[in-house]
């Protein structure tokens, strides 16, 4: 098995925000065929090719960056799961339609203004992928957003359900803000990030009567040191399982 | 004649793999052509990140220049500028609305149905049959059809 190692800063940098994009859409592909009806099925597949197709960009940028030495394939397919750097909130299961939307919706709301601040990138690919993905970003935030107001202000089942997933999912928002000396380098304005985040999150919450209570952080450590929660093995033995058994395929 | 006419040509001879009636220089997938015949430098912008045709775009054109004797030459594809629909000229819009494909319209306000011209539409799912197109059914003549999006 080749190992596959990130030596440049920018490179590191970029594989978080790759890695967040790949695994967001390995858990939206999950449901492609298996939608809760046909327009939503085709929605959420739709995003995840969006998701899909942004991380492979990013793995490109990253490849040329390391001197083309490993290609998108490569990073996605042949690393472990402490060789992953994506925020742990992307790889929450889809146990519940509702889990499925409200991980949508956190995570849209981050890479809005994640994505707006790469606009300022030094580097004219990532500029350039900025502005391709934050309209792509935008669609998909109307998706999800709407898709809030309408389980939170639907009946009493659908709004408690759509609780229990942020209780659920609000444990994994810590570490996002947990910024870093990497983070710091290649952001203009990390604690804008955050306070945006919390301020259009607490808007729709406040709307649509669901709580944001105090919640206990985990004793989980950074994702930014590649710790995950359980669910990562599962999700990456499905998506890698057939280039692993059979290296040499083509498709 | 502008350089590089003649391979500017052949190029606007590849359709577009998802939506065949415009070819891959109408939809500003081709960016620069430079360099000599005997060396080509070909610079080419995907459309949608998540576009599955994308992945076709380099073998099509290498296809098609080494079918018209071409051997050396470089394709590099460049995210910056972004692609966007502004690029698509009117002559294009009209070619995607004979197809039955309702071209993009700033901030995607008024859309028109391909089939009767009517503006009286609803979206009926904003995510249709590729990562470009969302789904519409016209109001005056009931029929359904997609809209390329804005982007």
């Amino acid at each position: 098995m080749k190992k596959i190692n990130i030596e440049n800063k920018e490179a590191k940098f970029l594989t978080r925000i790759a890695d967040t994009s790949l695994i967001l859409g390995q858990r939206n592909a999950e449901l492609c065929s298996n939608g809760p009806f046909l327009e939503e099925d085709i929605a959420i597949s739709n995003i995840s090719l969006d998701l899909f197709g942004r991380a492979e960009e990013i793995y490109n940028i990253i490849s040329k960056i390391e001197g083309g030495t490993h290609e998108a394939d490569d990073y996605v397919f042949f690393r472990n799961e402490r060789e992953f750097f994506n925020i742990k909130l992307v790889e929450q299961p889809n146990e519940d339609f509702a889990w499925t939307m409200a991980r949508q919706f956190m995570h849209d709301v981050y890479a809005e203004f994640l994505y707006t601040q790469l606009l300022e990138s030094k580097n004219d690919e990532i500029k350039g992928l900025a502005q391709k993905a934050l309209k792509e970003i935008e669609y998909s935030l109307l998706h999800s957003r709407d898709w809030l107001y309408r389980l939170g202000l639907g009946t009493e089942e659908s709004n408690a359900r759509l609780q229990e997933a942020f209780d659920h999912l609000f444990k994994f928002v810590e570490e996002i803000f947990a910024f870093d000396d990497l983070d710091k380098e290649y952001l203009p304005n990390c604690g804008e990030l955050q306070s945006q985040w919390n301020k259009e999150v607490n808007r729709v919450l406040s709307e649509i009567n669901i709580e944001r209570k105090e919640y206990e952080a985990l004793s989980m450590r950074d994702y930014r040191d590649g710790f995950h929660s359980e669910h990562i093995g599962h999700l990456l033995s499905i998506m890698q399982y057939l280039p692993r058994a059979y290296p040499e395929a083509k498709w | 004649m502008e350089p590089h006419g003649k391979i500017w040509k052949l190029l606007g001879e590849i359709p577009d793999p998802e939506i065949p009636a415009i070819n891959l220089v109408e939809l500003g997938v081709v960016r620069k052509i430079e360099g000599e015949e005997s060396n080509l430098e070909i610079t080419i912008t995907p459309t949608y990140t998540g576009c599955p045709a994308k992945q076709l775009f380099n073998d099509l054109i290498k296809e098609k220049l080494e079918e018209n004797g071409y051997k050396n030459f470089s394709i590099t594809s460049t995210l910056y500028p972004a692609w966007t629909t502004d690029w698509l000229s009117e002559e294009t819009k009209q070619k995607l609305m004979d197809e039955g494909i309702s071209p993009p319209v700033a901030g995607d306000r008024v859309i028109t149905c391909p089939h009767c011209g009517s503006t009286d539409t609803k979206m009926v799912s904003r995510f249709g049959t590729t990562p470009c197109q969302s789904f519409h059914t016209c109001n005056s003549c009931s029929e359904p059809f997609n809209y390329f999006k804005c982007h």
